[in-house]
């Protein structure tokens, strides 16, 4: 009945559900035959229902598939479950206990997620920032989210070891170590006497100083006390160390585990180089959109992405087509750009470092001058990480690379600028701290820190972080209200040429990640010595996220160029890694080589922070001691090591080998091709000469 | 089947939610706001079929480029008209759900992307799809020589057996290596 000519006009659609067990390239194999017929007028409509058959049988056997996966509509679904119920399958009670197993595990699954969900926030929020403005500044948000809920949880760990039992074992406890002598290391008056000025109340709860220094905001007002009960024994500098030590190893699983998502689909798309273009045809649209000015910026983007990938392919071509003299151009060009982009860098880190010194010179200054002073370290980091980008974006244009190299190569300088700037303030403290690492010498000799300028170094340092992390907050709040506001007013309001050049803001989503990166690392740097500051942070995240949301939907303008969402998530958590770095090596500097105050702080009188681990062990019951000693010795972690090893090369070797089967599965797609092909020429060929022969035999009778 | 009365029969909840990938709150707002386009002599009829017209009125398909498209595929009115029961709208919630699976988002997305309905996304189909991508407007439209080239491009990176159209294992073998697509095929009431 199918080989039957077709009727000529009809609107027939070739129903191939009774043909059970046919594949479907067969049935474009028929079809190929249809639309060679003269008088055929429509194209046959292609029969969706019929791929499922070959699934069908299996499913008689195998248990039921989850009939939701399947591409047909609600009343063949409907009529498929009720045959599946109707079947008696022959399985043994195991089985259909496991069945029902999985099904109730389903269902619970499907539960938790529904609660979850209820918990996660600003869902509706993200969802209409991603239909308005597309999923790479979504991205910025979910990133922005994530540190949001990190620092959250952080500050509950810090609150729950550290700071509730200080507070609790404040008047409890007992100091642990006692030591006479150096009286003037411990010298220590973080309370100015007599009457406070009450505005000296505001200039102190921006910098951190006054009533606010001894405060459990620092280090200095932790104490060195230790509870011993019958049952119960609760060593604060121990917990204080742990604790410091957790969060940083917490937060580097956290980071990990995010990036595993997304680093197993940027492993699992491999190159993308290749299709490209179908990937943007294919995939690009967003079906979130709403609206009609949403939906023809969304279909703006993606023309302006497939004008600039096709031209970028023509440059590529004709970049490949260079003369030699034309390459050593370009070549020394770029050698050049690259050379005086680093040169601004150095300016401005000698910028820092000179702030940074002249700002300890002045300090003890009180009034605006003296809150001038202190923040001059801060104004001049801003004021760098803001021009500099600039001029590398400059560069990077004259520099003529492609693109996506160009935004890279632009991104990876700015976060060299200011994960180092960071750097150089953490330096000059340090050298004015240790008296330039020379700790025997000088200012430093009696207590092997500066107690002349720093009776209490580590208070100091978190005052820093805490002043570095209010004044960023306090620049983005400026620049939104004086900057953007405005600028938005202006355009819309002013229609001259010049206005509508400049036009509005455009949300530029690297930078502001950049931001936030650099915010979360001056917390890394100064949790060890200011307790509060991941709280501090998750409130100006939080404010930021509100702030960036308003500020988005009122002046920004999508930008032009797209950025791609997942590889980018990726990218970000690679970047803030490279801050959780420097926090670390920080953290592991400041606890084992500079020797904690000895006027204030829970370390005060051990030579560094760590060695209260060593103090503590000798606590310890032998067997753990013991214990303790054995998974440290060679004896445990050579054979550790050897075993990470062995799970390491078979899962090297199990990738490999999905490799080599992807690549063989394309293969053999391609000879199936070929093959179809041959069969097709062969069916026209034979189906000529059934023709011809009609025609004879016709002709004849 | 009385699926467009005022309320939901607990079974017929149940039977949904196993049979598509909603979950209960979904399916209750899916049909409170299908019984909303209905007119009140509708509403007592068990199992109407909207028209495409007042379909595509709800705000989430209104300006999609693709809205006819998607119609026109979920629905299984036998006169090809695009109109769609609230079963057929439940079917179209939930390919575009959060939860549903990869393949069976690639599926529906070649299915409203083939727009001749032959199995296969030949040359006159990709045209129609960059065209409907870009916007139909003069100012927005690829000139014919990039769309040329476009095409030609496309056709090279994912025709593998060289057969002149991008069938459905093909066009999965694409979907497969973009990491976006899951979550940008979706439309959440």
């Amino acid at each position: 009945m199918s080989s039957e000519p077709q009727r000529p006009g009809s609107r027939e659609v070739l129903d191939y559900t009774e043909e059970y067990g046919y594949h479907s390239d067969q049935h474009s194999l028929r079809l190929r035959r249809g639309p060679s017929r003269v008088s055929n007028q429509n194209p046959p409509q292609f029969d969706w229902s019929s791929p499922h058959e070959e699934e069908d049988e299996e499913s008689s056997s195998g248990p039921p598939r989850d009939l939701r996966a399947t591409p047909l509509p609600m009343a063949l679904k409907r009529a498929i479950r009720q045959v599946q119920q109707m079947q008696v399958p022959v399985v043994s009670s195991r089985d259909s206990w496991k069945r029902k197993k999985a099904k109730s595990l389903r269902k619970l699954k499907d539960c938790g997620m529904g609660f979850l969900s209820f918990f996660s926030l600003w869902n509706k929020t993200l969802q209409k920032i991603g239909g308005n403005f597309g999923g790479g500044v979504q991205s910025y948000f979910l990133f922005l989210r994530f540190l949001v809920v990190l620092n959250f949880v952080s500050f509950l760990l810090i609150a729950g070891f550290v700071l509730v039992p200080s507070i609790v074992f404040r008047s409890v406890g007992a100091a642990l170590v006692n030591s006479t002598g150096h009286g003037a290391c411990m010298v220590y008056d973080p309370n100015p006497e007599g009457l406070v000025v009450f505005y000296n109340y505001f200039l102190d709860l921006l910098s951190g100083t006054g009533f606010m220094e001894y405060s459990y905001l620092f280090y200095g007002y932790y104490n060195n006390t230790m509870v011993e009960d019958k049952n119960f024994s609760y060593n604060i500098p121990l917990a204080y160390l742990f604790t410091a030590v957790f969060y940083f190893v917490f937060c580097l699983i956290c980071i990990i585990a995010r990036m595993g998502t997304a680093a197993r689909v940027v492993v699992a798309t491999g190159s993308s180089t290749v299709g490209d273009y179908s990937m943007i045809v294919f995939t690009s649209w967003d079906y979130g959109c709403l609206g009609d000015r949403a939906t023809k910026l969304k279909q703006k983007n993606i023309h302006y992405q497939l004008q600039v990938d096709l031209e970028e392919e023509s440059i590529k071509k004709r970049a490949a087509a260079l003369t030699l003299s034309q390459k050593i151009v370009l070549y020394s060009l770029r050698v050049s750009m690259c050379l005086v982009s680093f040169g601004l860098i150095i300016a401005a880190f000698y910028g820092i470092f000179a702030a940074t010194e002249f700002s300890q010179v002045k300090s003890g200054q009180g009034g605006i001058l003296g809150l001038f002073f202190e923040y001059l370290p801060s104004i001049v980091i801003t004021a760098g990480n803001f021009v500099v980008p600039l001029l590398c974006d400059q560069i990077a244009l004259i520099e003529r690379y492609s693109p996506s190299t160009t935004v890279i190569v632009a991104l990876l300088r700015s976060v060299f600028l200011r994960l180092v700037s960071l750097g150089v303030l953490l330096f000059t403290l340090w050298r004015q701290i240790t008296c330039e690492g020379a700790e025997n010498t000088g200012e430093c000799k009696l207590c092997q820190y500066n107690h002349a300028l720093y009776p209490c170094w580590e208070t100091r340092v978190g005052q820093e972080m805490y002043k570095l992390t209010l004044f960023d907050f306090l620049i983005n709040i400026a620049v939104l209200f004086l900057v953007e506001f405005p600028r938005r007013m202006v355009v819309d309001n002013w229609s001259n040429k010049l206005a509508q050049w400049v036009g509005r803001q455009e949300f530029v989503v690297p930078a502001n990640v950049l931001g936030l990166v650099y915010g979360q690392t001056v917390v890394w740097t100064g949790a060890l010595f200011c307790p509060l500051l991941p709280l501090i942070n998750t409130l100006k995240f939080i404010l930021l996220f509100y702030f960036m949301k308003i500020t988005l939907f009122h002046n920004c303008r999508p930008a032009l160029k797209t950025f791609r969402s997942t590889t980018s998530t990726f990218f970000f958590l690679v970047v803030l890694l490279f801050g959780l770095g420097l926090g670390t090596v920080v953290m592991i500097y400041s606890l084992s080589e500079i020797r904690p105050s000895m006027s204030c702080g829970p370390f005060r009188f051990f030579p560094s922070m760590w060695s209260i681990v060593p103090t503590s062990f000798n606590n310890l019951s032998i067997v753990t001691q013991e214990f303790l000693f054995f998974i440290g010795s060679q004896s445990f972690s050579i054979p550790l090591f050897a075993l990470s090893c062995v799970v390491m090369c078979y899962f090297v070797a199990l990738a490999s080998v999905y490799g080599k089967s992807v690549a063989l599965l394309r293969a053999q797609i391609k000879l199936e091709g070929r093959d179809k092909q041959f069969l097709v020429k062969q069916i026209e060929m034979l189906s000529g000469r059934q023709q011809i022969l009609k025609q004879t035999a016709g002709a004849s009778s | 089947m009385g699926t467009t009365a005022s309320q939901l029969g607990k079974d017929m909840l149940s039977e949904y939610q196993e049979l598509t990938f909603l979950t209960k709150q979904e399916i209750l707002l899916a049909h409170k706001r299908f019984t909303e386009l209905l007119t009140k002599d509708e509403k007592d009829l068990p199992n109407t079929r909207v028209q495409m017209e007042r379909i595509l009125t709800l705000p989430e398909l209104k300006s999609n480029p693709f809205r006819k498209r998607i119609c026109n595929v979920f629905s299984t009115s036998e006169y090809k008209d695009g109109g769609l029961t609230f079963e057929d709208f439940l079917d179209l919630l939930s390919a575009f759900s959060d939860s549903a699976t990869l393949e069976i988002k690639s599926h529906y997305a070649f299915r409203i992307f083939d727009f001749d309905d032959d199995g296969t996304l030949d040359c006159g189909d990709l045209e129609k799809l960059v065209n409907c991508l870009t916007g139909e407007t003069d100012d927005t439209r690829l000139t014919p020589e990039e769309m040329r080239q476009l095409i030609n491009n496309i056709l090279e990176e994912s025709d593998i057996d060289k057969d002149g159209t991008v069938n459905l294992s093909e066009f999965q073998h694409v979907i497969s290596r973009s990491p976006d697509f899951v979550s940008s095929f979706k439309i959440v009431l």
